[in-house]
Protein backbone atom coordinates (compact mmCIF):
# COMPACT_ATOMS: atom_id res chain seq x y z
CA UNK A 1 0.00 0.00 0.00
CA UNK A 2 1.27 3.91 -0.60
CA UNK A 3 0.60 6.18 1.67
CA UNK A 4 1.02 9.58 1.88
CA UNK A 5 0.89 11.43 5.31
CA UNK A 6 0.07 15.12 5.45
CA UNK A 7 1.31 16.98 9.20
CA UNK A 8 0.07 20.32 9.26
CA UNK A 9 -1.61 20.77 13.23
CA UNK A 10 1.10 22.78 14.39
CA UNK A 11 3.72 25.52 13.12
CA UNK A 12 5.58 22.73 11.75
CA UNK A 13 4.47 21.41 8.43
CA UNK A 14 5.56 18.03 7.66
CA UNK A 15 4.86 14.87 5.57
CA UNK A 16 5.43 11.21 5.08
CA UNK A 17 5.65 8.70 2.19
CA UNK A 18 5.34 5.27 2.75
CA UNK A 19 5.71 2.55 0.10
CA UNK A 20 6.52 -1.22 0.34
CA UNK A 21 10.32 -0.44 0.06
CA UNK A 22 10.60 2.48 1.73
CA UNK A 23 9.51 5.19 3.83
CA UNK A 24 10.62 9.06 4.22
CA UNK A 25 9.31 11.74 6.38
CA UNK A 26 9.93 15.48 6.05
CA UNK A 27 9.68 18.09 8.29
CA UNK A 28 9.29 20.59 5.44
CA UNK A 29 8.80 24.04 7.45
CA UNK A 30 8.67 25.33 11.08
CA UNK A 31 6.99 28.58 10.80
CA UNK A 32 3.74 28.39 9.99
CA UNK A 33 4.07 28.70 6.26
CA UNK A 34 1.75 25.48 5.27
CA UNK A 35 0.43 26.44 2.71
CA UNK A 36 3.16 27.44 0.58
CA UNK A 37 5.36 24.40 1.88
CA UNK A 38 2.81 21.22 1.11
CA UNK A 39 1.88 21.27 -2.50
CA UNK A 40 5.31 21.59 -3.17
CA UNK A 41 6.90 19.09 -0.81
CA UNK A 42 4.18 16.31 -1.94
CA UNK A 43 5.51 17.06 -5.59
CA UNK A 44 8.80 16.70 -4.42
CA UNK A 45 8.29 13.66 -2.82
CA UNK A 46 6.54 11.66 -5.03
CA UNK A 47 8.97 12.30 -7.47
CA UNK A 48 11.80 11.13 -5.86
CA UNK A 49 9.95 7.63 -5.54
CA UNK A 50 9.29 8.08 -8.71
CA UNK A 51 5.82 8.13 -8.60
CA UNK A 52 2.88 9.66 -9.34
CA UNK A 53 -0.24 10.90 -7.84
CA UNK A 54 -2.70 8.21 -9.30
CA UNK A 55 -0.21 5.60 -7.51
CA UNK A 56 -1.54 6.88 -4.03
CA UNK A 57 -3.63 3.96 -2.15
CA UNK A 58 -4.35 6.13 0.43
CA UNK A 59 -3.94 9.71 1.80
CA UNK A 60 -3.79 10.15 5.84
CA UNK A 61 -4.25 13.08 7.66
CA UNK A 62 -3.77 14.84 11.21
CA UNK A 63 -7.28 16.73 11.33
CA UNK A 64 -6.13 18.14 14.95
CA UNK A 65 -6.56 19.59 17.73
CA UNK A 66 -4.21 22.53 16.82
CA UNK A 67 -4.09 25.53 14.51
CA UNK A 68 -7.24 25.99 12.61
CA UNK A 69 -5.78 27.54 9.45
CA UNK A 70 -2.48 24.74 9.63
CA UNK A 71 -5.60 22.24 9.82
CA UNK A 72 -7.90 23.73 6.80
CA UNK A 73 -4.60 23.62 4.68
CA UNK A 74 -3.80 20.11 5.73
CA UNK A 75 -7.50 18.92 5.43
CA UNK A 76 -8.70 20.72 2.05
CA UNK A 77 -5.34 19.23 0.26
CA UNK A 78 -5.90 15.89 1.85
CA UNK A 79 -9.72 16.49 0.36
CA UNK A 80 -8.41 17.93 -3.14
CA UNK A 81 -6.10 14.75 -3.52
CA UNK A 82 -8.70 12.58 -1.93
CA UNK A 83 -11.43 13.02 -3.95
CA UNK A 84 -9.48 13.96 -7.34
CA UNK A 85 -7.81 10.27 -7.35
CA UNK A 86 -10.74 8.76 -5.93
CA UNK A 87 -8.97 7.51 -3.15
CA UNK A 88 -9.69 7.17 0.85
CA UNK A 89 -8.66 9.59 3.48
CA UNK A 90 -8.14 8.41 7.06
CA UNK A 91 -8.03 10.94 9.36
CA UNK A 92 -5.82 10.82 13.03
CA UNK A 93 -5.40 13.18 15.88
CA UNK A 94 -2.60 14.84 16.65
CA UNK A 95 -2.83 14.30 20.40
CA UNK A 96 -2.47 10.52 19.56
CA UNK A 97 0.08 10.86 17.07
CA UNK A 98 2.08 12.64 20.21
CA UNK A 99 1.94 9.80 22.23
CA UNK A 100 2.65 6.89 19.41
CA UNK A 101 5.60 8.82 18.95
CA UNK A 102 6.65 8.76 22.76
CA UNK A 103 5.45 5.00 22.11
CA UNK A 104 8.00 4.12 19.30
CA UNK A 105 10.55 5.95 20.98
CA UNK A 106 10.66 3.31 23.91
CA UNK A 107 8.14 5.26 26.46
CA UNK A 108 5.60 3.20 28.13
CA UNK A 109 3.85 5.04 30.59
CA UNK A 110 0.60 6.95 31.43
CA UNK A 111 1.69 10.09 28.83
CA UNK A 112 -0.22 13.31 28.07
CA UNK A 113 -0.40 14.67 24.75
CA UNK A 114 -0.32 18.39 24.77
CA UNK A 115 -0.89 20.94 21.53
CA UNK A 116 -0.44 24.69 22.01
CA UNK A 117 -3.95 26.18 21.60
CA UNK A 118 -2.64 29.92 21.66
CA UNK A 119 -4.30 32.61 23.85
CA UNK A 120 -2.44 31.02 27.04
CA UNK A 121 -4.16 27.48 25.99
CA UNK A 122 -3.43 23.82 25.65
CA UNK A 123 -5.48 21.23 23.72
CA UNK A 124 -4.43 17.85 26.14
CA UNK A 125 -5.24 14.37 25.93
CA UNK A 126 -4.40 11.22 27.80
CA UNK A 127 -2.97 7.62 27.00
CA UNK A 128 -2.06 4.55 27.75
CA UNK A 129 1.29 3.55 26.10
CA UNK A 130 2.06 0.04 26.46
CA UNK A 131 3.62 -3.34 24.52
CA UNK A 132 0.59 -4.09 23.18
CA UNK A 133 -0.29 -0.07 21.99
CA UNK A 134 -1.87 3.26 22.48
CA UNK A 135 -5.30 3.64 24.17
CA UNK A 136 -6.60 7.03 24.74
CA UNK A 137 -8.06 7.28 28.67
CA UNK A 138 -9.72 10.47 28.07
CA UNK A 139 -11.53 12.61 25.40
CA UNK A 140 -9.19 15.64 24.03
CA UNK A 141 -10.19 19.14 25.57
CA UNK A 142 -8.76 22.66 25.81
CA UNK A 143 -7.07 23.82 29.16
CA UNK A 144 -4.04 25.33 30.75
CA UNK A 145 -1.21 24.28 31.03
CA UNK A 146 -1.50 25.42 35.02
CA UNK A 147 -4.08 23.38 35.67
CA UNK A 148 -2.81 20.16 33.83
CA UNK A 149 0.55 20.53 35.92
CA UNK A 150 -1.97 21.25 38.98
CA UNK A 151 -4.09 18.17 38.43
CA UNK A 152 -0.84 15.43 37.89
CA UNK A 153 1.29 17.37 40.36
CA UNK A 154 -1.90 16.56 43.30
CA UNK A 155 -2.88 13.00 41.79
CA UNK A 156 0.68 11.82 41.83
CA UNK A 157 1.08 9.11 39.53
CA UNK A 158 3.63 9.09 37.09
CA UNK A 159 3.42 10.51 33.61
CA UNK A 160 4.95 11.62 30.89
CA UNK A 161 4.56 14.79 29.19
CA UNK A 162 4.95 15.45 25.20
CA UNK A 163 4.07 17.80 22.41
CA UNK A 164 4.51 21.38 21.25
CA UNK A 165 2.56 22.57 24.02
CA UNK A 166 4.88 21.28 26.88
CA UNK A 167 7.87 22.78 24.89
CA UNK A 168 6.20 26.04 25.32
CA UNK A 169 5.30 26.09 28.93
CA UNK A 170 8.48 23.75 29.88
CA UNK A 171 9.07 25.47 33.15
CA UNK A 172 5.85 24.88 34.08
CA UNK A 173 6.05 20.76 33.28
CA UNK A 174 9.45 20.54 34.70
CA UNK A 175 8.47 21.18 37.73
CA UNK A 176 6.23 18.20 38.19
CA UNK A 177 7.82 16.06 40.47
CA UNK A 178 6.01 12.99 39.32
CA UNK A 179 6.41 13.94 35.59
CA UNK A 180 8.91 13.44 32.58
CA UNK A 181 9.22 15.27 29.80
CA UNK A 182 9.53 13.78 25.69
CA UNK A 183 10.65 16.12 24.06
CA UNK A 184 8.50 15.91 20.37
CA UNK A 185 7.21 19.37 18.74
CA UNK A 186 6.14 17.69 15.97
CA UNK A 187 3.06 14.96 15.52
CA UNK A 188 4.68 11.39 14.55
CA UNK A 189 4.34 11.32 10.94
CA UNK A 190 5.69 7.77 11.31
CA UNK A 191 2.48 7.25 13.41
CA UNK A 192 0.40 8.71 11.10
CA UNK A 193 1.61 6.38 7.85
CA UNK A 194 1.04 3.09 10.40
CA UNK A 195 -2.07 4.69 11.58
CA UNK A 196 -3.32 5.42 8.28
CA UNK A 197 -2.66 2.00 6.84
CA UNK A 198 -4.37 0.24 9.90
CA UNK A 199 -7.59 2.07 9.98
CA UNK A 200 -10.51 2.49 8.10
CA UNK A 201 -11.29 5.36 5.94
CA UNK A 202 -13.17 8.47 7.14
CA UNK A 203 -16.24 9.72 5.26
CA UNK A 204 -16.66 12.99 6.42
CA UNK A 205 -13.04 14.63 6.96
CA UNK A 206 -13.40 17.49 8.99
CA UNK A 207 -10.78 19.11 11.16
CA UNK A 208 -11.02 19.02 15.20
CA UNK A 209 -11.50 22.39 16.36
CA UNK A 210 -12.38 21.77 20.00
CA UNK A 211 -13.27 25.61 20.55
CA UNK A 212 -16.25 27.46 18.83
CA UNK A 213 -15.30 29.82 16.23
CA UNK A 214 -14.93 32.62 18.78
CA UNK A 215 -17.62 34.65 16.34
CA UNK A 216 -18.76 37.49 19.09
CA UNK A 217 -15.50 38.24 21.02
CA UNK A 218 -13.08 37.96 17.63
CA UNK A 219 -16.21 39.42 15.39
CA UNK A 220 -14.91 41.19 12.23
CA UNK A 221 -16.76 42.13 9.57
CA UNK A 222 -16.34 41.62 5.73
CA UNK A 223 -12.20 42.55 5.51
CA UNK A 224 -12.20 45.41 3.60
CA UNK A 225 -10.57 44.69 -0.22
CA UNK A 226 -9.50 47.44 -2.18
CA UNK B 1 -9.99 22.85 -23.71
CA UNK B 2 -11.69 22.56 -19.83
CA UNK B 3 -10.65 25.22 -16.89
CA UNK B 4 -12.03 24.18 -13.45
CA UNK B 5 -12.59 27.29 -11.35
CA UNK B 6 -12.69 27.37 -7.72
CA UNK B 7 -13.32 30.85 -5.68
CA UNK B 8 -13.06 30.76 -1.80
CA UNK B 9 -12.25 34.53 -1.02
CA UNK B 10 -15.09 35.15 1.20
CA UNK B 11 -18.35 33.36 2.05
CA UNK B 12 -19.47 31.77 -1.01
CA UNK B 13 -17.57 27.98 -1.68
CA UNK B 14 -17.91 27.91 -5.69
CA UNK B 15 -16.49 25.47 -8.36
CA UNK B 16 -17.27 25.98 -11.84
CA UNK B 17 -15.87 24.31 -15.66
CA UNK B 18 -15.54 26.36 -18.39
CA UNK B 19 -13.57 25.94 -21.66
CA UNK B 20 -11.92 28.14 -23.60
CA UNK B 21 -14.93 29.60 -25.74
CA UNK B 22 -16.21 30.65 -22.53
CA UNK B 23 -18.74 28.46 -22.38
CA UNK B 24 -19.99 27.75 -18.81
CA UNK B 25 -20.91 23.90 -18.80
CA UNK B 26 -21.32 24.05 -14.54
CA UNK B 27 -21.46 26.60 -12.35
CA UNK B 28 -21.72 25.84 -8.22
CA UNK B 29 -22.02 28.21 -5.43
CA UNK B 30 -22.95 27.22 -2.08
CA UNK B 31 -22.88 29.99 0.77
CA UNK B 32 -22.56 30.44 4.08
CA UNK B 33 -23.96 33.38 4.51
CA UNK B 34 -26.55 32.11 7.02
CA UNK B 35 -24.41 31.99 9.85
CA UNK B 36 -22.64 35.21 9.38
CA UNK B 37 -26.54 37.00 9.22
CA UNK B 38 -26.60 37.27 13.41
CA UNK B 39 -23.06 38.93 13.36
CA UNK B 40 -24.19 41.52 10.93
CA UNK B 41 -21.22 40.50 8.68
CA UNK B 42 -18.87 38.10 7.70
CA UNK B 43 -17.21 36.12 10.18
CA UNK B 44 -14.15 35.21 9.17
CA UNK B 45 -13.70 31.87 11.47
CA UNK B 46 -16.72 30.74 10.64
CA UNK B 47 -16.66 31.17 6.58
CA UNK B 48 -13.34 29.45 6.96
CA UNK B 49 -14.80 26.16 8.37
CA UNK B 50 -18.01 26.32 5.94
CA UNK B 51 -15.47 26.22 3.34
CA UNK B 52 -13.36 23.22 4.23
CA UNK B 53 -16.49 21.15 4.43
CA UNK B 54 -17.88 22.38 1.16
CA UNK B 55 -15.32 22.57 -1.06
CA UNK B 56 -15.12 19.06 -1.90
CA UNK B 57 -19.52 18.41 -2.66
CA UNK B 58 -18.73 22.12 -4.58
CA UNK B 59 -15.98 20.69 -6.50
CA UNK B 60 -17.56 17.24 -7.10
CA UNK B 61 -20.95 18.30 -8.24
CA UNK B 62 -19.14 20.90 -10.57
CA UNK B 63 -17.33 18.32 -11.91
CA UNK B 64 -21.04 16.39 -12.20
CA UNK B 65 -22.86 19.06 -13.57
CA UNK B 66 -20.68 19.43 -16.37
CA UNK B 67 -20.68 15.36 -16.99
CA UNK B 68 -17.24 14.97 -15.98
CA UNK B 69 -15.77 12.05 -13.89
CA UNK B 70 -14.40 13.11 -10.75
CA UNK B 71 -11.81 11.13 -10.59
CA UNK B 72 -10.65 11.31 -14.17
CA UNK B 73 -11.92 14.25 -15.70
CA UNK B 74 -10.87 16.13 -18.64
CA UNK B 75 -10.03 18.93 -17.09
CA UNK B 76 -6.72 21.02 -18.33
CA UNK B 77 -6.20 23.61 -15.93
CA UNK B 78 -7.35 24.78 -12.46
CA UNK B 79 -7.98 28.20 -11.72
CA UNK B 80 -8.42 29.65 -8.19
CA UNK B 81 -8.48 32.79 -6.52
CA UNK B 82 -5.73 33.77 -4.57
CA UNK B 83 -6.65 37.13 -3.33
CA UNK B 84 -7.97 39.95 -2.02
CA UNK B 85 -10.52 38.01 0.37
CA UNK B 86 -9.92 36.24 3.73
CA UNK B 87 -6.93 34.88 4.14
CA UNK B 88 -8.54 31.93 5.98
CA UNK B 89 -10.60 31.05 3.75
CA UNK B 90 -8.30 31.71 0.32
CA UNK B 91 -6.58 29.09 1.89
CA UNK B 92 -8.77 26.59 1.64
CA UNK B 93 -9.55 26.87 -1.87
CA UNK B 94 -6.13 27.22 -2.86
CA UNK B 95 -4.62 24.18 -0.79
CA UNK B 96 -8.01 22.34 -2.69
CA UNK B 97 -6.53 23.63 -6.45
CA UNK B 98 -3.52 22.77 -5.85
CA UNK B 99 -4.09 19.09 -4.10
CA UNK B 100 -6.17 18.69 -7.45
CA UNK B 101 -3.57 20.39 -9.43
CA UNK B 102 -1.35 17.18 -8.31
CA UNK B 103 -3.59 14.44 -7.82
CA UNK B 104 -4.50 15.26 -11.92
CA UNK B 105 -1.03 16.48 -12.92
CA UNK B 106 -2.42 19.31 -14.68
CA UNK B 107 -1.27 23.23 -14.23
CA UNK B 108 -3.02 25.82 -12.01
CA UNK B 109 -3.04 29.32 -11.83
CA UNK B 110 -3.60 31.83 -9.23
CA UNK B 111 -6.53 34.39 -10.08
CA UNK B 112 -7.50 37.76 -8.69
CA UNK B 113 -10.52 38.10 -7.42
CA UNK B 114 -11.57 41.60 -8.81
CA UNK B 115 -10.26 40.21 -12.31
CA UNK B 116 -12.43 37.50 -12.16
CA UNK B 117 -15.44 40.03 -11.65
CA UNK B 118 -14.49 41.64 -15.23
CA UNK B 119 -14.50 38.35 -16.79
CA UNK B 120 -18.39 38.10 -15.82
CA UNK B 121 -19.65 40.38 -18.61
CA UNK B 122 -17.57 38.22 -20.92
CA UNK B 123 -19.20 34.97 -20.26
CA UNK B 124 -22.62 36.02 -21.16
CA UNK B 125 -21.25 37.77 -23.98
CA UNK B 126 -18.09 36.77 -25.45
CA UNK B 127 -18.14 38.71 -28.89
CA UNK B 128 -18.11 41.95 -27.29
CA UNK B 129 -16.71 45.48 -28.11
CA UNK B 130 -14.26 46.65 -26.86
CA UNK B 131 -12.77 48.73 -24.95
CA UNK B 132 -15.25 48.69 -21.86
CA UNK B 133 -15.37 50.41 -18.77
CA UNK B 134 -17.09 48.61 -16.33
CA UNK B 135 -18.42 50.01 -12.97
CA UNK B 136 -17.18 47.09 -10.42
CA UNK B 137 -19.20 47.61 -7.03
CA UNK B 138 -19.75 44.55 -4.20
CA UNK B 139 -19.49 44.15 -0.59
CA UNK B 140 -16.08 44.40 -0.73
CA UNK B 141 -14.88 46.87 -3.57
CA UNK B 142 -16.20 49.76 -5.21
CA UNK B 143 -13.78 50.73 -9.05
CA UNK B 144 -13.84 51.95 -12.37
CA UNK B 145 -12.18 49.88 -14.08
CA UNK B 146 -10.89 50.65 -18.43
CA UNK B 147 -10.19 47.08 -20.24
CA UNK B 148 -8.79 47.89 -23.54
CA UNK B 149 -8.71 43.89 -24.26
CA UNK B 150 -9.42 40.88 -21.42
CA UNK B 151 -7.15 40.60 -19.52
CA UNK B 152 -6.06 44.72 -19.87
CA UNK B 153 -7.25 46.66 -17.79
CA UNK B 154 -6.63 50.24 -15.80
CA UNK B 155 -8.06 51.09 -12.41
CA UNK B 156 -9.73 54.70 -13.26
CA UNK B 157 -10.84 55.20 -10.04
CA UNK B 158 -11.86 53.58 -6.60
CA UNK B 159 -13.10 53.90 -3.44
CA UNK B 160 -11.27 56.21 -0.65
CA UNK B 161 -12.41 54.70 2.20
CA UNK B 162 -16.15 52.25 2.37
CA UNK B 163 -17.03 50.52 -0.32
CA UNK B 164 -20.65 51.24 -1.75
CA UNK B 165 -21.77 47.27 -0.39
CA UNK B 166 -20.84 47.91 3.15
CA UNK B 167 -22.32 51.55 3.18
CA UNK B 168 -25.22 49.33 2.77
CA UNK B 169 -24.78 47.27 5.00
CA UNK B 170 -24.19 49.96 7.60
CA UNK B 171 -26.85 51.86 7.06
CA UNK B 172 -29.48 48.68 6.68
CA UNK B 173 -27.79 47.68 10.22
CA UNK B 174 -28.59 51.44 11.64
CA UNK B 175 -32.11 50.82 10.25
CA UNK B 176 -32.43 47.78 11.38
CA UNK B 177 -33.03 45.63 8.50
CA UNK B 178 -30.72 43.19 9.05
CA UNK B 179 -27.86 41.56 6.84
CA UNK B 180 -26.94 41.89 4.01
CA UNK B 181 -28.20 45.31 3.61
CA UNK B 182 -28.45 45.60 -0.33
CA UNK B 183 -31.19 43.54 -1.37
CA UNK B 184 -33.55 44.73 1.34
CA UNK B 185 -32.37 48.87 1.21
CA UNK B 186 -33.10 48.12 -2.66
CA UNK B 187 -36.46 46.24 -1.78
CA UNK B 188 -37.58 49.00 0.09
CA UNK B 189 -36.30 51.71 -2.32
CA UNK B 190 -38.62 50.85 -5.16
CA UNK B 191 -41.18 52.27 -3.46
CA UNK B 192 -40.21 54.94 -1.64
CA UNK B 193 -39.08 58.07 -2.69
CA UNK B 194 -36.13 59.17 -3.52
CA UNK B 195 -36.10 63.19 -2.87
CA UNK B 196 -37.77 62.48 0.95
CA UNK B 197 -34.11 63.43 2.51
CA UNK B 198 -31.47 65.87 1.31
CA UNK B 199 -28.20 63.53 1.27
CA UNK B 200 -25.21 65.14 -0.25
CA UNK B 201 -23.26 63.50 -3.18
CA UNK B 202 -19.94 63.47 -1.97
CA UNK B 203 -16.72 64.01 -3.91
CA UNK B 204 -18.04 66.12 -6.90
CA UNK B 205 -14.02 66.76 -7.82
CA UNK B 206 -12.34 66.19 -11.30
CA UNK B 207 -11.26 62.27 -10.18
CA UNK B 208 -12.92 58.93 -10.37
CA UNK B 209 -12.44 58.08 -6.90
CA UNK B 210 -15.68 57.47 -4.51
CA UNK B 211 -16.44 58.06 -0.85
CA UNK B 212 -18.89 56.29 1.04
CA UNK B 213 -17.81 56.77 4.46
CA UNK B 214 -20.02 59.94 5.07
CA UNK B 215 -23.00 58.99 4.28
CA UNK B 216 -24.00 56.27 7.13
CA UNK B 217 -23.83 59.55 9.14
CA UNK B 218 -25.54 61.83 6.78
CA UNK B 219 -28.36 59.62 6.56
CA UNK B 220 -28.90 59.29 10.54
CA UNK B 221 -28.83 62.99 10.77
CA UNK B 222 -31.26 63.51 7.73
CA UNK B 223 -33.67 61.23 9.95
CA UNK B 224 -32.81 62.78 13.14
CA UNK B 225 -34.15 66.09 11.71
CA UNK B 226 -36.93 64.66 10.09
CA UNK B 227 -38.02 61.41 12.10
CA UNK B 228 -41.46 61.25 10.37
CA UNK B 229 -39.84 59.88 6.96
CA UNK B 230 -41.10 56.54 6.24
CA UNK B 231 -38.34 53.61 6.01
CA UNK B 232 -38.84 53.35 2.25
CA UNK B 233 -37.98 56.77 1.59
CA UNK B 234 -34.78 56.56 3.66
CA UNK B 235 -33.72 53.59 1.34
CA UNK B 236 -34.92 55.60 -1.89
CA UNK B 237 -32.89 58.53 -0.87
CA UNK B 238 -29.97 56.63 0.01
CA UNK B 239 -30.10 54.51 -2.79
CA UNK B 240 -30.11 57.38 -5.05
CA UNK B 241 -27.66 59.02 -3.36
CA UNK B 242 -25.01 56.22 -3.99
CA UNK B 243 -26.31 55.70 -7.26
CA UNK B 244 -25.84 59.42 -8.21
CA UNK B 245 -21.81 59.02 -6.78
CA UNK B 246 -21.38 55.96 -8.92
CA UNK B 247 -23.07 57.09 -11.99
CA UNK B 248 -21.75 60.42 -11.72
CA UNK B 249 -17.90 58.97 -11.71
CA UNK B 250 -19.01 56.34 -14.15
CA UNK B 251 -20.54 59.11 -17.15
CA UNK B 252 -16.75 61.40 -16.50
CA UNK B 253 -14.94 58.34 -17.14
CA UNK B 254 -16.68 57.72 -20.62
CA UNK B 255 -16.58 61.66 -21.40
CA UNK B 256 -12.87 61.27 -20.76
CA UNK B 257 -12.21 58.00 -22.64
CA UNK B 258 -13.42 56.41 -25.62
CA UNK B 259 -15.05 53.50 -25.35
CA UNK B 260 -17.35 51.20 -27.39
CA UNK B 261 -19.06 49.61 -23.98
CA UNK B 262 -20.30 50.21 -20.50
CA UNK B 263 -20.36 47.09 -17.52
CA UNK B 264 -21.81 46.73 -14.67
CA UNK B 265 -19.81 44.22 -12.53
CA UNK B 266 -19.93 42.72 -8.69
CA UNK B 267 -22.83 42.03 -6.17
CA UNK B 268 -23.93 45.15 -5.97
CA UNK B 269 -24.64 45.09 -9.82
CA UNK B 270 -28.06 43.83 -9.21
CA UNK B 271 -29.26 46.77 -7.86
CA UNK B 272 -32.00 48.17 -9.84
CA UNK B 273 -31.15 51.53 -9.73
CA UNK B 274 -27.64 51.00 -11.18
CA UNK B 275 -29.11 48.87 -13.42
CA UNK B 276 -31.28 51.35 -15.49
CA UNK B 277 -28.33 54.34 -14.81
CA UNK B 278 -25.78 52.38 -16.80
CA UNK B 279 -28.73 51.48 -19.54
CA UNK B 280 -29.04 55.05 -19.18
CA UNK B 281 -25.56 55.71 -19.74
CA UNK B 282 -24.99 53.28 -22.21
CA UNK B 283 -28.21 55.03 -24.70
CA UNK B 284 -26.35 58.57 -23.83
CA UNK B 285 -23.15 57.43 -25.31
CA UNK B 286 -24.69 55.30 -27.99
CA UNK B 287 -22.43 51.95 -26.94
CA UNK B 288 -23.48 48.71 -26.02
CA UNK B 289 -24.37 47.91 -22.49
CA UNK B 290 -23.33 44.90 -20.83
CA UNK B 291 -25.11 43.94 -17.54
CA UNK B 292 -24.89 40.34 -16.17
CA UNK B 293 -27.55 38.05 -14.76
CA UNK B 294 -27.66 38.12 -10.87
CA UNK B 295 -25.89 34.94 -10.67
CA UNK B 296 -22.76 36.37 -12.62
CA UNK B 297 -22.77 39.89 -10.58
CA UNK B 298 -22.37 38.04 -7.29
CA UNK B 299 -18.96 35.87 -6.32
CA UNK B 300 -18.90 32.43 -8.82
CA UNK B 301 -16.06 30.37 -10.20
CA UNK B 302 -17.29 31.01 -13.92
CA UNK B 303 -15.73 34.14 -13.86
CA UNK B 304 -12.61 32.75 -12.28
CA UNK B 305 -12.20 30.64 -14.31
CA UNK B 306 -12.54 32.84 -17.65
CA UNK B 307 -9.47 34.97 -16.12
CA UNK B 308 -7.77 32.06 -15.64
CA UNK B 309 -7.96 30.91 -19.56
CA UNK B 310 -6.82 34.40 -20.19
CA UNK B 311 -3.73 34.58 -17.06
CA UNK B 312 -2.42 31.01 -18.02
CA UNK B 313 -2.26 32.17 -21.78
CA UNK B 314 -0.45 35.53 -20.65
CA UNK B 315 1.58 34.68 -17.40
CA UNK B 316 1.69 30.96 -18.09
CA UNK B 317 1.00 28.43 -14.83
CA UNK B 318 1.49 29.96 -10.75
CA UNK B 319 4.22 27.96 -8.78
CA UNK B 320 2.97 25.34 -6.08
CA UNK B 321 4.25 27.24 -3.69
CA UNK B 322 2.32 30.31 -4.37
CA UNK B 323 0.48 31.90 -1.64
CA UNK B 324 -2.88 33.72 -0.60
CA UNK B 325 -2.67 37.34 -1.08
CA UNK B 326 -5.17 39.06 0.95
CA UNK B 327 -4.34 42.52 0.03
CA UNK B 328 -3.90 41.77 -3.71
CA UNK B 329 -5.04 45.13 -5.47
CA UNK B 330 -6.31 44.75 -9.09
CA UNK B 331 -3.43 47.14 -10.28
CA UNK B 332 -0.79 45.44 -8.67
CA UNK B 333 -2.51 42.00 -11.50
CA UNK B 334 0.30 41.60 -14.30
ZN1 LIG C 1 -16.59 39.62 -5.20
Amino acid sequence: MIILAIETATTACALGLRSAEREVVRVLDLERRHSEVLALGIEGVLEEFGLRALDLDRVVVDVGPGLFTGLRVGVASAIGLGEGLGRPIVSVSSLELLAHGAGHAGVRATVVGVVDARRGEVFVQTFRVSDEGVVAMDAARVSTARSVVIEWATNGASVVFTGDGVQRYLADFAAVPNGEVFSQSVPSVEAALALGEQREPSERVVPLYLREADAVANFTTRERQP
Amino acid sequence: MKILGIETSCDETAAAVVDEHLHVFSSVVESSIDQHRAFGGVVPELAGRAHVTTIGPVVRRALDDADLDPHHPEIDAIAVTSGPGLIGSLLVGLSAAKAYSLAWGVPFVGVNHLEGHLFAPLLERPDMAWPVVTLLVSGGHSLIVLQSAPGEHRVLGETIDDAAGEAYDKVARWLGLGYPGGPEIDRLAREGSPDALKLPVSMTGDDLDFSFSGLKTAVVRATEKQHDVALRDVAASFQAAVAEQLLRKLRAAMVAHEVKGVALAGGVAANSTLREGVSELAREFGVEVHLPTMAMCTDNAAMIAAAGLYRLGISGPSSLALSALPNWQLADVS
